[in-house]
């Protein structure tokens, strides 16, 4: 890194190019947010060639501003609506329209931005001390503890995504041995691309991400019958919470806040994780559990800040190790290599500037969100009543022009259409789409390092747990898989306990 | 997940990774020193083989478990709820259908005609009830992709006969 202060890299977001294209993203995230349709990773995938034409720095920091928009936009629809816009939303749902129902919706949106607001700051701060800390230690990574990060990676997220562990990681080997079409990632033969020229440089990233999530929606949406929805209004001066909501939420946002974080730092999918662990905690040291569920503020504002600040702790693998382990950070990760960036340990040396403004936008983003969404959450929330039947054929528009735009390849639209009919027969048999597209990204990193590792040691297979760092991964993963076969016998003895739908 | 699904889609699984298995002997091994492009293959199409096996056992030792709506129903009920529950797939095929059709046309009639058409039908297929909405509306998503993608961000789409 140079002489420059990260003050004066975190100042880059504030150039105008990075301004608008931090704005456009967060728009564009919290529409994708509420409106249903198109996931994060989704819409994400669409706007890469959009990005191609801001340049590196502008282009990220768009395709950042999708990622954590939608968390904004996520929120309301599970405080309105009742139905989360995406995982990490899932348990304000509990609380949030719990508190909508009492007519207290203003408030609980309030609290959600805010909460996410003060959480953004804090994994800002942190980010400045735990990134180059981390890129350091990773330049000690070699090629057995890149593959064994990986392996952890998939078991975390075998653990929690879905409701069957099993079938999390048959999607992730899905996903990896989708990863194997095309170039061998060592000795460049070519594999299952059946002779045809466009799979020669594997699947398109963008095809399946688009089709999977983006066509399988759309055939998930037509077939089941239109539902009235009911959403609760928002009264503007309803907006502030009042002075106890306040003053209950300062601590939950604080922990919130800290552990969102932290949990951001580990493989898996950290938002989703965060927000739940929050709310257990939360729960558990409230003075009032039998408030849970019922509207306790405290369920709205750890969650919501601790989501927020595990996006952000999350973007710390992702920048400083070149690892994504959501679908979200693995469509950033496809853009950084379109856009000729490599993420990992370097990064922060080569290029200060996109890693700093990409982490800058983060809390200018956090910060129009605040100030954009708590007046237009009336509007947003209208959104959500948008018919189907004008909202999908323009879905189905914008994931063809998304994915014929990367390549210009028809074989790439055929993929997509194929992903998007075979996503769709997937959810319906219970097998959930993203452990598949982290499998898919990655898998060329765990089979260059598996084989790497086994060539520079000469064949020996002990060298992939001989290393300290590989022991303690091997053991982490070892007991996530241990601890959820122990855990349900110690939840078991604790049946009394009062318990919420989750 | 119903067991029968449950089984019905690990036997597809089980076929996958058995295909994907033999497949995969097309490309050299070579040794444990340097490991070939088969290597890493044969391990995921083995441990998806191991899941999906194990997926299949579970789902047949786990017989008398008929899901909820099942076991509430008679069969004639039940027939009726899988016929209410499916009426949805008609449309799904017939989207498929009209997908792939659009992939053909665009070759033939180029991107923004067949665009066009695909918007108006998959939105009537949604039961947009008049032709009037969804023909301001494609019109309206042609001459916006066309100004961004086209003329500003220069991707060039394919042209058909008319344009």
């Amino acid at each position: 890194m140079s002489d420059r202060g990260v003050l004066s890299y975190l100042l880059i977001t504030l150039q105008p190019d990075n301004v608008i294209a931090c704005f456009i993203g967060a728009m564009i995230g919290t529409l994708i947010g509420v409106l249903p349709g198109l996931g994060p990773a989704a819409a994400m995938a669409l706007v890469i060639p959009l990005t191609l034409k801001l340049g590196p720095t502008a282009g990220l920091i768009m395709l950042a501003g999708i990622y954590y928009g939608s968390m904004y936009g996520g929120s309301t629809t599970s405080i309105l609506v009742n139905v989360p816009g995406e995982p990490a939303s899932v348990v304000t749902t509990l609380d949030g329209y719990a508190m909508a129902k009492k007519g207290r919706a203003g408030a609980a949106l309030a609290i959600a931005a805010i909460g996410s607001f003060v959480a953004g700051t804090v994994s800002v701060i942190a980010l400045q001390f735990f990134a180059p800390l981390l890129a350091r230690t990773a330049l000690a990574f070699g090629p057995a503890e890149y593959f064994v990060l990986t392996v952890l990676g998939v078991v975390l997220l075998s653990n929690l995504t879905g409701k069957s562990k099993i079938r999390s990681l048959i999607m992730m080997m899905a996903g990896l041995i989708l990863s194997t079409v095309g170039m061998d990632p060592i000795g460049g033969l070519e594999r299952f691309s059946f002779g045809i020229e466009t799979a020669q440089g594997g699947i398109s990233f963008i095809a399946i991400t688009t089709g999977i999530f983006g066509i399988a929606e759309v055939f998930e949406v037509m077939a089941a019958r239109e539902k009235p929805m009911e959403i609760l209004p928002v009264k503007f001066r309803e907006l502030y919470p009042n002075r106890e909501e306040m003053r209950r939420s300062v601590a939950p946002i604080a922990r919130g806040s800290v552990l969102g974080f932290l949990i951001g730092l580990l493989p898996g999918p950290a938002a989703t994780m965060a927000s739940f662990a929050s709310y257990g905690m939360e729960r558990a040291i409230s003075k009032h559990p039998e408030e849970f569920g019922k509207g306790a503020i405290e369920g709205v504002a750890g969650p919501e800040s601790a989501n927020n600040a595990a996006s952000g702790g999350a973007m710390i693998p992702l920048l400083s190790l070149g690892l994504p382990f959501t679908p979200a950070t693995a469509v950033l990760l496809g853009g950084m290599l379109l856009h000729g960036i490599t993420p990992g340990p370097f990064l922060l040396r080569d290029r200060p500037d996109v890693f700093w403004g990409v982490i800058g936008s983060f809390y200018l983003g956090n910060a129009m969100l605040l100030i954009l969404n708590l007046p237009l959450v009336g509007i947003f929330a209208k959104l959500v009543r948008v018919s189907p039947r004008y909202l999908m054929p323009v879905i189905l528009v914008l994931c063809v022009i998304g994915t014929y735009g990367d390549n210009s390849a028809f074989f790439d639209i055929w993929v997509m259409l194929g992903a998007g009919v075979i996503g769709y027969v997937m959810r319906k048999y219970g097998y959930q789409p993203a452990p598949l597209v982290v499998g898919l990204v990655l898998g060329p990193v765990m089979e260059r390092s598996f084989r790497q590792t086994l060539i520079i040691s000469g064949g020996k297979i002990e060298s992939l747990w001989e290393s300290p760092i590989c022991s303690v991964m091997w053991g982490v993963a070892l007991l996530s898989i241990l601890l959820p076969l122990i855990v349900p016998r110690i939840k078991a003895g604790m049946q009394g306990r009062p318990k919420n739908r989750v | 997940m119903n067991p029968r699904k449950e089984i019905a889609s690990s036997l597809v699984l089980i076929l996958f990774s058995l295909t994907f298995l033999v497949y995969t002997t097309r490309y050299p091994l070579d040794d444990w020193a340097n490991p070939g492009p088969a290597v890493f293959p044969l391990l995921l199409g083995g441990v998806l083989l191991l899941l999906a096996a194990w997926q299949l056992i579970r789902a047949l030792l786990a017989p008398g478990k008929p899901d909820r709506e099942e076991r509430k129903s008679s069969k004639v009920k039940a027939l009726k709820a899988f016929l209410r529950e499916n009426q949805g797939e008609a449309k799904v095929i017939i989207l498929t259908a009209l997908l792939i059709l659009y992939i053909f046309l665009v070759q033939w009639l180029g991107f923004f005609v067949s665009t066009f058409l695909l918007v108006i039908l998959s939105s009537r297929l949604m039961e947009a009830k008049d032709w009037i909405r969804p023909i301001v509306l494609s019109a309206g998503v042609g001459l916006f992709c066309y100004f961004l993608f086209e003329v500003w961000l220069k991707l060039s789409f394919p042209r058909g006969i008319v344009f």
